[in-house]
């Protein structure tokens, strides 16, 4: 998929670690991503779903260069960042910025608010010290913190305002695409909106990019413009946020979908896709890596070619059998 | 399992008389040095038998540490300084340590979020499922581990003899809570109680364990008391709510009664900022102000009030007045009309 205005973008990305094996000392290759290819477009946000063990983080961590992939490219803005030198990968790294699920431990203790917010600019050499100052200020009240409470120290602020002074620091470097790792998952149901609506308003006003990683559907719904999903470490169906949560074309996100609890009085009653057994359980070699979950498989899933079908405008999934229109 | 859920509907009719559980007014401190801290103030709630009661709340709304003071498991830090806590019409706060002991298995099971960390790391999954069988049952080893492995099949258990003989860390975190399940099953209790049991898993496992969880109590007629902070959960589970909100509850009402018709404030609230799968997303998300109060010791009146839409209009009331809206379906949000009471 190769897109005329992706900012950022990905093709045929892998990334193997190597593991012990559980009864054996030979060491096993563990594909945590597998040939993800995927472009992320100016100004909207792209939403990636899929359960623990998926690899989304990983892809995470692949896309802003935290990780090196074993193979494929990573492209910023037509760059290849996969390839570029430490010294010139530090000149770009502060066009795109991470936050992360736990804002406890992503926030040193020992540091008061504002000098947290400053270290990126002081690391990257922005501005004489009035003018850090005064981004500090500016970066507080963008994210809605009161300016006061800067003197103090992570811990006195709670777990919604942590994560703000987070996405403060992510802003602080005028990034232009924000990659947001479970950023809201570790919040509480009523806090979790006013962090939804925060990055709403501030991808507006800023014209910012994200990628936003998450396991609540309602939530990566909401913010994203565009969500894929992910399985075993490919992606398995992506399309538009509605497309997709309306019309699921693959299994594993119907089921995803049918799984997820909604609080509504008839929510016991509806018809839904359910999948067998867990994700750690090896598919047969070349068969589809829902094989043995996978309430529609049939003989012909046994060859599985990861590859992406259209099956409506723009939406594409790799179920051989699903449905087209 | 038909015949005790039709009693628990008959005893809600006549008004809650025949509780497996009973909450009454229970109040719990946190004491650090000099310092005291409450909890938990003016808890009360009833589990009848066979049924499933939620009890819904975010952090720090006290639906944990009231959970826990039921087994006598609070730390130190915190002390029940005031109600009771009738398990089969007897006082488990009056009971001495063997009593509770021989409740604790055999009356009251526990399972909790924490998969990782509930499960001894250094023994075998068989070691740990059989070790209270042997102890309130009485029964032989051999027994004991024949019963376990038909205990960790009936959770859906694949190749149950052999899950017996690992240990933790080579399980699946789905697979630990179902063992966790299979443990709390195994002295028979009465009543189950299950701390956030799905909240640590991915949602296709979460769904495995609340269909495990409701198909077993329609098996064995066990109660099951629910504490989660997600309302779909609630939704999939309960018979009866009970909504927490900063150490108190704050609303109580059968589920469909709850859902269809919340009447407390922040119950409305809480339901309008939960964004659905297919909502429209051109909105922004309705989110409540401020954050959940840390100190609520001395607060006067409602206590939702500061975050409250409609907290200026509130009559101040006392903390302990409720107001029925129907029977079995109470509140304690006085605001007449526009953020509650639909009727």
């Amino acid at each position: 998929m190769i897109d005329e205005m992706a900012v950022l973008e990905v093709r045929h990305i892998s990334k193997d670690y190597r593991i012990s094996g559980e009864n054996s000392l030979i060491a096993k290759t563990f594909h945590a991503v597998e040939d993800v290819s995927l472009s992320v477009r100016k100004g909207e946000t792209f939403g990636i779903v899929g359960e623990s063990g998926c690899g989304k983080s990983t892809l995470a961590r692949l896309m802003v260069c935290l990780e090196k992939p074993t193979s494929g490219e990573v492209l910023f803005q037509g760059m290849r960042m996969d390839t570029m030198p430490e010294g010139q990968l530090r000149r770009v790294r502060p066009r795109f910025q991470m936050v992360f699920q736990d804002s406890g431990s992503s926030l040193n203790p020992r540091k008061r608010v504002q000098d947290i917010l400053r270290e990126p600019m002081l690391y990257h050499r922005i501005g004489n010290r009035q003018q850090v100052d005064r981004r500090v200020d500016e970066l507080l009240e963008m994210v809605g913190l009161p300016v006061e409470m800067k003197d103090r120290y992570p811990h006195a602020f709670s777990g919604g305002q942590r994560q703000r002074i987070c996405i403060a620091r992510a802003l602080s470097l005028n990034p232009d695409v924000i990659v947001l790792d479970e950023p809201v998952s570790a919040l509480d149901v009523s806090v979790q909106a006013q962090i939804l609506n925060l990055l709403r308003e501030l991808q507006e006003k800023l014209g910012l990019t994200y990628v936003f990683i998450g396991h609540g559907l309602g939530a990566v719904h909401y913010v994203s413009h565009r969500i894929a999903v992910m399985y075993l470490g490919q992606i398995v169906e992506y399309g538009s946020s509605d497309e997709l949560f309306d019309h699921p074309a693959h299994p594993y996100t119907k089921a995803l979908l049918d799984a997820a609890p909604v609080a509504q009085v008839d929510a016991r009653d509806r018809i839904r896709t359910s999948l067998k057994g867990e994700m750690d359980e090896e598919p047969p070699r070349g068969a589809c890596p829902l094989f043995n979950r996978c309430p529609f498989a049939d003989a012909s899933c046994e060859k599985f070619e990861n590859r992406m079908r259209e099956i409506a405008p723009g939406h594409f999934t790799v179920c051989s059998r699903a449905k087209e229109g | 399992m038909a015949g005790s859920f039709c009693q628990h509907h008959a005893s809600r009719e006549v008004g809650i008389t025949q509780q497996l559980l009973e909450i009454r007014h229970l109040q719990i401190d946190f004491v650090q040095g000099h310092s005291r801290s409450r909890a938990a103030s003016d808890v009360s709630f009833g589990v009848g038998s066979g049924e499933i009661l939620c009890v819904v709340g975010e952090s720090g709304s006290g639906k944990s540490i009231t959970a826990l003071s039921i087994l006598g498991l609070l730390n130190r830090q915190g002390r029940v300084s005031g109600g009771e806590i009738l398990f089969e019409g007897k006082n488990l706060l009056d009971m001495k340590e063997e009593e509770l002991d021989r409740i604790r298995g055999t009356g009251i099971a526990m399972i909790f979020q924490d998969i990782m960390y509930s499960l001894n790391p250094v023994f075998t999954i068989g070691m740990q499922l059989t070790e209270g069988m042997i102890r309130h049952r009485g029964i032989s080893r051999k027994e004991a581990w024949a019963e376990g492995i038909r205990l960790l099949e009936r959770t859906g258990i694949r190749n149950a003899p052999q899950v017996m003989k690992k240990y933790p860390h080579m399980l699946s975190g789905g697979m630990r809570q179902r063992v966790m399940i299979a443990m709390a099953l195994s002295c028979r209790p009465k009543l189950l109680i299950a701390d956030e049991p799905t909240t640590a898993l991915d949602v296709t496992i979460q769904y495995q364990i609340m269909e495990l969880l409701r198909s077993l109590r329609d098996e064995t007629g066990m109660s099951i008391l629910l504490i989660t902070h997600d309302l779909g959960v609630v939704a999939e589970m309960a018979d009866r709510v009970v909504v927490m909100y900063a150490g108190q509850c704050i609303e109580e009402a059968p589920l469909a009664e709850l859902l269809e018709h919340p009447a407390h404030a922040y119950t409305q609230s809480l339901m309008r900022a939960v964004p659905g799968i297919h909502d429209d997303r051109s909105h922004l998300l309705y989110s409540i102000p401020g954050y959940v109060p840390q100190e609520y010791g001395e607060m006067q009146g409602c206590r939702f009030a500061p975050r409250c839409p409609k907290g200026a209009e509130c009559p101040i009331r006392s903390l302990e007045e409720w107001r029925e809206i129907r029977p079995g379906h109470r509140t304690r949000c006085w605001i007449e009309g526009g953020a509650g009471d639909d009727r």
